[in-house]
């Protein structure tokens, strides 16, 4: 591939012009994102690895109070926008904001949330810019000779890691899922440059006519201690009655794969894995669930893993504390009796 | 007059039954059958409704394989107007990028329109890219998660949802929407539509005869992407101990013991 032979619609990119490891810190109604500041976890690591600068970098209104939390969490600089006319989201406003800081400072490597705004506008900014984006990583790692940023993510093909280069390409983007990595240790006497950025912003097409918030008063999975979980296996929605007895004796919440989640058995809040949500439950049982690599990663900062399956070649089985080869519908109940039983003595 | 509507639509591997060899780990894909994407039936019912209400067009869009015709029969039987398949060889190999592009070209060679619908991802690449790449290759303002939307005076107001929020917008025409999954009932094929696609011909294939883009805009060549290798998956150690026996209430009685042990706390 040599350079003359580029698509004309692609910008000349001379690489060495572009330096720096970007975090695109979200700072919508009025607070930062943890899962933004999470990815100055990995933004820090591949920073170190190819001697360069971690920026966190932030667009809104009223947000000066905010603009010294990635500093805290690992960023040695800031660029910040913060101009009315970003008060309210627009996807293509933002991402286009993002695009000219970009322009003018060139780095090499952008990370954002997976959140939803993120994967609605990160994609545009890496479009805009003819630039390589992967969606969905779940570990990166950089070649120091190159400073070619390997995007990891688990492809179609379940058991197998995919590493991803955009090698002729400047700036590299991907976005990661929240709590796929920890949160860096906060440190409030940390300093760094706090640099705030005037750019012509563009006038928005699509106008906000109303907002609302909607009250969901459940325990979140991300955030729940023991989770029931259940897959295919369940055979049906009734499946799920069942697991909500006993998630319900346990104090915990019911969550599912992605084959139950399609299935429609429950709800897409509530999918564990690379494209669902990574769950930090002390106690994860699954149930019915084969053990997909996908699903896996979505509950590797799980505590004790329990596996119920009636085939004993799942793999779940292999990656699972604790397992029982049977079918669910035997052992939960069997296991709610044990419980009840227990808790009447 | 009514409205010009292209609904997006991805032929992709039913991954329902594609299931991974337990033995070498690998996916066992022969014989699998592919089917359209099922979010993207989705739009194509937005697209249908929209269409109900206010008169026009729909025509779907889907780059993939000859085999893809099943697949555009399928929505031509809910009532979808008329297909482009975008099939060629020199396609193959596209990131989402130089897929964007593709379709993009093919859009515009489909003006004017007034709405672009895209489903929110599709089951076997789930990127969620392809919406966002097409606006910006379009330079046409839009949205994700749409739920809900209508046509008043010339503007589109959408509905949409994210995780706690639901928000209205107005955008002009053109635009694009990413229909948000699950957000409403696909209606099943009627008879009458799907013997239409079979009879007359509702389904034209775009090569890149038709399109002249260059190579170094399409396919491989026009992916800033590579996958460079795929490695197994570390995975996380864990204890790995199976209860030994055929009796559920030994088994019960096993866990919950194992568990006390682990501090959980049970009773
Ligand atoms: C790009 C991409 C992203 C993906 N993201 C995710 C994700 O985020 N999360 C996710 O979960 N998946 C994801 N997947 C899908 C993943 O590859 C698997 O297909 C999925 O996890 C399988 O779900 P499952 O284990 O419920 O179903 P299956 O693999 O069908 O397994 C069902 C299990 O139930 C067992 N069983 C059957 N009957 C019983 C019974 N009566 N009692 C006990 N056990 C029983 C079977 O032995 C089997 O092991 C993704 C796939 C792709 C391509
Ligand atoms: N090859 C394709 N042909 C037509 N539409 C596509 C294609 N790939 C993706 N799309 C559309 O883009 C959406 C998002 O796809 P993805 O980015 O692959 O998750 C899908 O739901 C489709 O609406």
């Amino acid at each position: 591939m040599s350079g003359s032979s580029i698509c004309p619609e692609w910008e000349l990119v001379n690489k060495d012009e572009w330096r720096g490891v970007w975090i695109f810190i979200e700072a919508f109604e009025g607070e930062v994102n943890e899962a933004s500041l999470q990815l100055l976890n990995p933004g820090r690591r591949i920073a170190d690895k190819i001697k360069t600068d971690l920026v966190g970098v932030m667009l809104g209104y009223n947000i000066k109070h905010l603009v010294n939390e990635p500093i805290y969490y690992g960023a040695e600089k800031v660029i910040y926008v913060d101009d009315p006319r970003l008060s309210t989201y627009t996807p293509e406003v933002y991402a286009e904001t993002l695009v000219a800081l970009i322009r003018k400072y060139k780095p090499e490597i952008l990370l954002a949330a997976g959140t939803l705004r993120g994967r609605e506008m990160i994609p545009y900014v890496a479009n805009t810019l003819r630039a390589g984006i992967t969606a969905d990583c779940t570990d990166f790692d950089v070649d120091v000779n190159t400073r070619d940023l390997i995007m990891i993510r688990p492809p179609f093909g379940a058991t197998l890691l995919a590493h991803i280069r955009a090698p002729e390409r400047r700036p590299q983007l991907s976005t990661v899922r929240p709590n796929v990595f920890k949160l860096p240790q906060k440190d409030t006497s940390r300093k760094g440059e706090i640099i705030e950025e005037r750019i012509e912003i563009p006038k928005p097409r699509i106008k906000l006519i109303s907002t609302e918030e909607v009250k969901i008063e459940e325990i979140p999975i991300e955030k729940a201690e023991i989770i029931v979980s259940g897959g295919r296996g369940l055979g049906s929605p009734d499946g799920f009655k069942l697991l909500e007895k006993l998630a319900e004796l346990l104090g915990g919440v019911v969550a599912g794969s992605r084959k139950a989640v399609d299935a429609g058995w429950i709800p897409h809040e509530k999918q564990v894995g690379q494209t669902g949500k990574s769950v930090k439950a002390s106690l994860y049982i699954a149930v019915g669930i084969s053990g997909a690599a996908q699903h896996l990663f979505g509950i590797r900062e799980a505590g004790i893993v329990v596996a119920i399956n009636n085939d004993p070649e799942a793999p779940i089985f292999e990656n699972a504390d604790y397992g029982v080869v049977a079918d669910y519908r035997e052992v939960i109940p069997a296991l709610i009796e044990e419980i009840m039983m227990r808790r009447s003595k | 007059m009514g409205l010009k509507i292209i609904v997006a639509v991805k032929w992709v591997p039913n991954t329902q039954i594609v299931n991974i060899d337990p033995r070498t780990g690998t996916l066992i894909r022969e014989g699998i059958p592919s089917i359209i994407n099922p979010h993207d039936l989705n739009a194509v019912e937005v697209a249908l409704q929209l269409k109900e209400k206010y008169g026009g067009t729909v025509t779907a869009i889907s780059m993939a394989p000859m085999s893809a015709k099943a697949g555009l029969e399928f929505i031509i039987g809910m009532g979808v107007d008329k297909a482009v398949l975008i099939s060629d060889r020199v396609f193959a190999g596209a990131d989402t990028l130089a897929t964007s592009y593709t379709l993009s070209r093919a859009i515009e060679r489909l003006k004017p329109y007034d709405i672009l619908l895209f489903g929110q991802e599709t089951i076997d690449s789930s990127t969620g890219h392809i919406g966002a790449q097409t606006a910006s290759w379009l330079k046409i303002p839009y949205i994700y998660y749409v739920t809900d939307v209508e046509y008043i005076d010339g503007v589109v107001r959408v509905k949409r949802r994210l995780e706690r929020r639901i928000e209205v917008y107005e955008l002009p025409t053109p635009c694009l929407l990413v229909v948000a999954m699950k957000s409403n009932e696909p209606r099943p094929v009627k008879l009458p539509y799907k013997l239409r696609a079979k009879m007359e011909n509702c389904i034209e294939v775009w090569t890149n005869n038709e399109l002249g883009l260059m190579r170094e805009c399409i396919g491989l060549r026009g992916s800033p992407t590579r996958v460079e290798k795929s490695i197994a998956t570390p995975s996380i150690p864990r204890k790995k101990q199976k209860f030994d026996g055929q009796d559920v209430r030994a088994a019960a009685k096993w866990l919950i013991d194992k568990l006390i042990e682990e501090g959980v706390k049970i009773a």
